[in-house]
């Protein structure tokens, strides 16, 4: 089990009241609630653990093949199956408190009220120290992006899930809209303490010789390294738009990567499908943004945040 | 359990078997030594950058002493057909050992599994090898059917001749060798004559490959009240059980492939 390498620099960084001892945290549907991944990595000493997207009752999920490997990415359409809040709260959470990992809840609903029932749920119990509000996800017929590509929806969701909890609350944006700073400031307006971005692209690949879509949903959410110079422009345009704090997010694979995405105005980032092939990825990258920090004579990682010449 | 690891293995050999079909050598002491019947690993493929998932094989051999673990693969896709030009000498990645394991064993320590049937379709006869060579060092009586599309592809057959003393029952789908057509046919022959070496009912059915011959096959085993496991495998992204890309439909719920199964008890798959 790996922990990130000791370090002189400063690597502790505050997202939005969410006090992180490194700015890295996991993409939300990608390392599960850590669990699986403490084989290979000490989750308790990542920035944050960062839980699967969790609904009121479970979700089944969508039908297989659910992913699809495409030129430096890949391609799913699980849709949000979770077991629901309370298996979270009894089987999950305690075990992450339990070690001492920083804990963000990725919120799913189908309905504004259903976001609302997942924080009240959860808001008292103290194993929570952060939410991600998902309004982004593409692969769900209600709720998710829906909502997300609406800014006066998102203004209501926000709102009603800002009035549900003084938790740091993070907005994870998707990608697939015409102009992602106009959600970023309708979340901002709300009540949001930080955004993160970006969910997945929707995109779709084909088997020729069945003339049959990869995926049974037919689309899916594209991410991987493919997705990084996307995610990377969205960030950027989104710091010089928004004055809350960034979760950057999108093909983050190295310590290198995870700076990019801080000069452009990140001030945390979270790791995705590098776990998938690298199941030590997240404190790979720790260790890389340091390095990069030692090289360059940096004290305070905090200095990285938007620092773009 | 025992926990997981991410073992560097170094190639020791790459060799074309039979049609579109290799076998792979790797040094990896860890998993040669720690792998079960059933299990798999979770291999990063060298020198393909641009592919990013890792890709999910069983293990067909393993010699402890030499630490290192066979693995036999197909030519299926863009990353399989790159998977040749690997050389000697480069280093691979491997997460194991994954899974659950064929639960023949533990059932004939229980006296519930006295007569076997293993049945393998094309590259599923892979991963029932080292279950046969658990149930042979026990001394349950085991029978195996192999089915593949032509001769050439039946790679596994003197394998399983030499560890059984007999051979196995094969089936190609172009008369080329064994029973013409698919080795269905032996498994219903096989459920009706019983264990080739007594007569006796076979009360173990263990099936790989293709879904719909393991579909058929878990039909005939329902059919003739035989307890029946298959392997399961879907598109895989983790493989440890935390992306939720590889469930299968049970009358439990979804379960994922990889840490759920890959074995699973067929009569609890929805097909």
């Amino acid at each position: 089990m790996r922990k990130p390498l000791d370090t002189q620099v400063n690597m502790e960084v505050d997202l939005g009241g969410l006090r992180m001892k490194n700015p890295v945290t996991t993409a939300s549907g990608t390392f599960a609630a850590g669990r699986e991944y403490h084989d290979f990595v000490d989750v308790a000493s990542l920035g944050a653990v960062t839980t699967k997207g969790v609904s009121l009752n479970g979700w089944t999920g969508n039908a297989s093949p659910r992913i699809a490997e495409t030129p430096s990415g890949m391609l799913n359409s699980i849709g949000l199956q979770n077991p629901g809040v309370a298996h979270l709260a009894s089987e999950e959470l305690p075990w992450l408190r339990s070690i001492g990992a920083t804990v963000i809840v990725n919120v799913s609903g189908h309905s504004f009220d259903e976001y609302v029932e997942v924080i009240g749920s959860l808001d008292q119990t103290g194993l929570v120290d952060a939410y991600e509000i998902n309004i982004s996800c593409p692969n769900v017929d209600a709720g998710g992006m829906t909502i997300g590509t609406d800014p006066a929806s998102v203004e209501r969701v926000i709102g009603m899930c800002r009035a549900a909890t003084k938790l740091p609350m993070i907005v994870k944006l998707t990608p697939n809209v015409t102009d992602i700073t106009e959600i970023a400031r309708a979340a901002e307006a709300a009540g949001a303490d930080a955004l993160s971005l970006i969910n997945t692209l929707l995109g779709m690949a084909i088997d020729v010789e069945r003339k049959k879509p990869q995926l049974a949903r037919y689309v899916g959410g594209l991410s991987g390294p493919a997705v990084k110079p996307v995610a990377l422009r969205m960030v950027w345009e989104t710091y010089k738009a928004v004055n809350i704090p960034l979760l950057g997010m999108g093909g983050i694979s190295t310590g290198i990567d995870a700076v990019e995405f801080m000069l452009a105005g990140a001030r945390a980032v979270a790791v995705g499908t590098a776990n998938f092939s690298n199941p030590e990825a997240t404190v790979d990258v720790i260790d890389g943004i340091a390095a990069y920090c030692e090289r360059h004579g940096v004290k305070d990682v905090n200095d990285l945040v938007g620092a773009l010449e | 359990m025992p926990g997981l690891v991410n073992e560097k293995a170094r190639i020791v050999s790459n060799d074309q078997v039979g049609p579109r079909l290799h076998v792979m050598v790797l040094e990896a002491p860890v998993l040669a030594k720690s792998i079960m019947p059933g299990q798999f690993v979770h291999m990063k493929v060298p020198g393909a950058p641009d592919h990013i998932l890792r890709r999910p094989f069983s293990i067909y051999a393993r010699d402890v002493q030499a630490c290192t673990v066979d693995v036999l693969y197909q030519e299926v896709g863009t990353l399989t057909r790159f998977m040749p030009s690997l050389a000697c000498g480069q280093e691979a990645e491997l997460i194991g050992p994954i899974g659950n394991q064929w639960s023949a064993p533990a059932r004939f320590a229980d006296s519930a599994c006295t007569h076997a049937l293993l049945v393998g379709g094309g590259v599923g006869a892979a991963p029932l090898f080292m279950l046969a060579e658990s149930l042979r060092a026990l001394g349950c009586p085991t029978d195996v059917v192999l089915g593949a599309q032509t001769k050439d592809a039946i790679i596994a057959r003197e394998r399983y001749e030499s560890l059984l003393g007999f051979e196995p029952f094969c089936a190609t789908d172009d008369g080329t060798y064994g029973r013409a057509g698919f080795c269905t046919s032996l498994v219903e022959e096989r459920l009706a004559q019983g264990c080739a070496y007594d007569g006796a009912p076979y009360d173990y059915l263990a099936v790989c490959g293709p879904e719909p011959l393991m579909r058929i096959v878990a039909g005939y085993g329902a059919q003739a009240g035989v307890y029946t496991e298959v392997s399961m495998e879907k598109r895989m992204a983790c493989g440890i059980g935390a992306c939720l890309s590889c469930v299968v439909d049970t009358v439990d719920g979804k379960r994922r492939s990889c840490v759920d199964g890959p074995i699973f008890d067929a009569a609890k798959v929805v097909w």
